[in-house]
């Protein structure tokens, strides 16, 4: 039987962004959301300033989530899972567990908003010793630090004077398996560099990186006023790895444009670690059929190429990082795009 | 041609002595450590830190500066390298690297960071003056000069027109006419004292009164514009240079001031300014090419020479007079015209700028030859047998320079010599 229901699997930022949209546009939702509360990733690691203009993007997400729990035409599931799926555009008939009770929920079209998880940095090739040297620590490690505004040294509690970012770990790397690049992570750096100096005036920030890759915002909000505004330092060459020496981290790589080895003591290391596919993406993405890519996000593009919210399923769209690493931006300007195609694909059917 | 100099490798000694033996070998290079043991941002800051300096801290290494630096041409160096050496242990106030850029602005044309070494190295400079630093010698005796006699060269003010009695014209001192003037030639240093400016300086007032042109000059009163030395960092000097000359221009009524050389025309167009000093400039060539039709026939004689004319990095670059240059040179009958390879908005220095011209054996110790030798080389290359320019500094320069590399069949002339052997013939 046809439905005009659009169910929304993943309660991040794409998955409220299609919701709200949905919404907007006259129809109907069914949100389902995999933990207790609304938000994603950015809820979930207590993200900071990872917006435009700085704003908090938890407190943005919150905003966000309330927009979506206060609206009538969107029903919200909590603890809630896809079982199984069948049917097609304009009747799916989805089998799904809320709060460990089975349900069954008709819907004319899907959008699958799962996002990613972070790299697990004791995958990388190189010896960053990320579980050994507790003063090695990651972009979602410093977040929680920077929002708290009390950045130490694991190891003693000591504020750090001497920052390296490592950029690109588990991102560009054939040998992990992930060819790509996470897009965001020198943005991130970029940002942390800055509150950093903000928060530790007296501090050395410096990033060590193979290309900096400062797509949109980025570029002007971030990267130059990072060096000239607080004097971050950035040096192309990325770190092979990072030894003990006395209480200090030692990194070590090559300074290559001086065409020299470099072997310098640092307080406090940040791996810049990329994204993966979810294990609800790969989940949903098996589940439901539809395909993925090498690296297990959802293949988009559509057969023309063109159409960034379509799956090989008809009926069936993506959006945010579950089709690949992606900012907050883009995650919300493709779920926009999900919301309209879905809402379309519905009136297709029952025209 | 220049196929035989190859690039110098800075970290590789070339010769290495211990206790008086020479133990050079191909190990040479292991005298430099080559691990970076750390990073010094603060070394950054404190170029950045000083006022005029603040770009310094802005490059981003896109490395466009340079394959058009003139320096790097002939060495190893270059502003997005100066960023790097300062963050790996280079206190850019106490290094050689301090002295030599030539401020010939090349890079900052390519900048998309606007890196502005025309501000940074006076800055730098006078900094390292101040505190006392390095300074190479040749240059501090061309300031002490300056303070002293009112010109680098260390020569008497009152021999500064002595030059005036061979030009076989009459040149009018300004204090002597005791009327006003349509035209204040400021002759300048070099044209005043140095032989080869002397004939440039004989030819121009040769041109000048074969136009009819009612002009003057300072005569004794006429000191040195200094601004090269404060592009060297003698910012003292050229303040207190620049308060003299201007009090000289304003005591006598003319319309325009005429210079014979780049530095001077951007001392006076844009530094003085912020001085008080506000008067219409122009450089010889963009005089007279107001003049081209009077002149056209006054050129009579044909000068069969290829010429290839150098843009003045002060001319061209700083002060955006290109096409003057080559249209005087273009009118002259029998003349052909051919471009050097880096012309225009890039044309090569000549090593000349922002103190360069008193800096040659220091700046010699960190180059594998002189930027005047490497632009004499591609003159040559063009089939030129001239090398034409406008500027004071240069004819010396580019002598010294076609001789050394082998390339006597080049001469050098200034352009008003060229104008007055087509309007004379030859003498």
């Amino acid at each position: 039987m046809t439905s005009g229901k659009v169910l929304i699997i993943g309660g991040g930022p794409s998955g409220l962004e299609s919701a709200r949209c949905v919404a907007e546009l006259g129809g109907e939702v069914v949100l389902i959301e995999k933990r207790e509360r609304l938000g994603g990733t950015p809820d979930r690691e207590s993200y900071a300033k990872l917006t435009h203009h700085w704003r908090d993007a938890s407190e943005a997400m919150a905003e966000m989530a309330e927009s979506v729990t206060g609206n009538k035409k969107i029903e919200v599931k909590y603890s809630a899972e896809v079982k199984s799926i069948s049917g097609e555009a304009g009747s799916f008939q989805v089998q799904i567990e809320a709060g460990g009770i089975a349900e069954s929920i008709e819907a004319g079209a899907v959008i699958v908003a799962t996002g990613f998880q972070h790299f697990d940095p004791g995958r990388a090739t190189q010896y960053y010793n990320y579980y050994s040297f507790p003063d090695v620590i990651t972009l979602t490690d410093l977040e929680k630090m920077l929002k708290e505004n009390k950045v130490v040294r694991p190891s003693n509690g000591e504020t750090p004077k001497k920052i390296a970012f490592i950029q690109c770990v588990g991102s560009r790397d054939r040998q992990i398996g992930n060819e790509y690049c996470s897009k965001v992570c020198c943005g991130i750096a970029g940002k942390q560099a800055i509150e950093l100096r903000e928060q530790i005036p007296d501090s050395k920030v410096m990033i060590f990186y193979i290309d900096m890759r400062m797509y949109g915002y980025w570029e002007n909000e971030i990267y130059w006023p990072a060096q000239e505004k607080y004097k971050v330092n950035f040096v192309k060459g990325v770190i092979s790895e990072v030894l003990k020496k006395g209480d200090k981290l030692l990194i070590r790589g090559e300074d290559t444009t001086m065409s020299r080895p470099m072997e310098v003591t640092m307080d406090l290391v940040v791996l810049s670690v990329g994204m993966e596919p979810s294990a609800g993406t790969r989940a949903v993405a098996q589940l439901m059929g539809i395909q993925q890519n090498k690296y297990g996000f959802i293949e988009s593009g559509g057969a023309g190429g063109l159409d960034p919210v379509a799956t090989s399923r008809p009926g069936i769209f993506v959006a945010g990082a579950a089709s690949g690493p992606s900012d907050l931006d883009d995650s919300i300007a493709q779920a926009g795009l999900a919301a309209a195609r879905s809402l379309a694909s519905i009136r297709k059917v029952m025209a | 041609m220049a196929a035989k100099f190859e690039k110098v490798k800075s970290v590789e000694k070339e010769h290495a002595i211990v206790d008086g033996v020479d133990i050079s070998g191909d190990w040479n290079r292991m005298f430099e450590q080559r691990v970076i043991t750390e990073y010094t941002p603060e070394l950054i800051e404190k170029v950045a830190d000083i006022p005029g300096a603040e770009s310094f801290a802005n490059c981003y290494q896109c490395a466009k500066c340079i394959p058009v630096c003139p320096v790097d041409i002939v060495g190893n160096y270059g502003p997005r390298k100066l960023y790097r050496y300062a963050q790996t242990g280079m206190d850019l106030t106490e290094a050689p690297e301090l002295w030599l850029c030539t401020t010939c602005k090349n890079c900052l044309r390519v900048c998309p960071k606007e890196v502005d070494m025309i501000k940074i190295m006076p800055a730098a400079r006078e900094q390292a003056i101040l505190a006392g630093k390095f300074v190479p010698a040749e240059l501090q005796q061309a300031f002490e000069n300056t303070a002293k006699t009112g010109n680098p060269l260390g020569q008497p003010q009152r021999k500064r027109d002595a030059w005036i009695q061979n030009a076989g014209v009459t040149i009018p001192i300004i204090k002597d006419l005791a009327r006003p003037v349509d035209v204040l030639w400021y002759v300048g240093s070099y044209p005043s004292y140095h032989p080869r400016g002397i004939d440039a300086a004989s030819a121009a007032a040769r041109i000048f009164s074969a136009l009819g042109i009612d002009f003057a000059i300072l005569g004794r009163e006429e000191k040195d514009d200094a601004d090269s030395q404060r592009l060297a960092g003698e910012k003292g000097l050229f303040e207190m240079m620049a308060e003299s000359n201007i009090a000289t221009f304003n005591n006598y009524e003319w319309k325009e001031m005429v210079v014979t050389g780049p530095h001077e025309l951007n001392a006076f167009k844009n530094e003085y300014p912020k001085y008080g000093f506000n008067r219409p400039v122009s450089h010889y060539t963009t005089f007279l090419a107001r003049y081209l039709d009077q002149l056209k026939p006054l050129l009579k004689h044909e000068v069969n020479v290829k010429i290839t004319y150098h843009d003045p990095c002060y001319l061209g670059r700083h002060n955006g007079e290109y096409e003057a240059p080559r249209k005087l040179l273009e009118a002259i009958p029998g003349v052909e015209l051919v471009e050097m390879q880096r012309n225009r908005e890039n044309g090569y220095c000549c090593g000349g700028g922002g103190g360069g011209m008193w800096m040659d054996s220091f700046t010699a110790k960190h180059t594998k030859m002189r930027l005047s030798e490497k632009r004499a080389m591609e003159a040559a290359s063009t089939g030129a047998n001239v090398l034409a320019v406008a500027c004071p500094f240069e004819v010396s320069r580019f002598e010294d320079a076609v001789k050394s590399t082998g390339n006597e069949h080049v001469t050098v002339n200034d352009i008003l010599e060229l104008l007055d052997r087509s309007m004379r013939g030859e003498q």
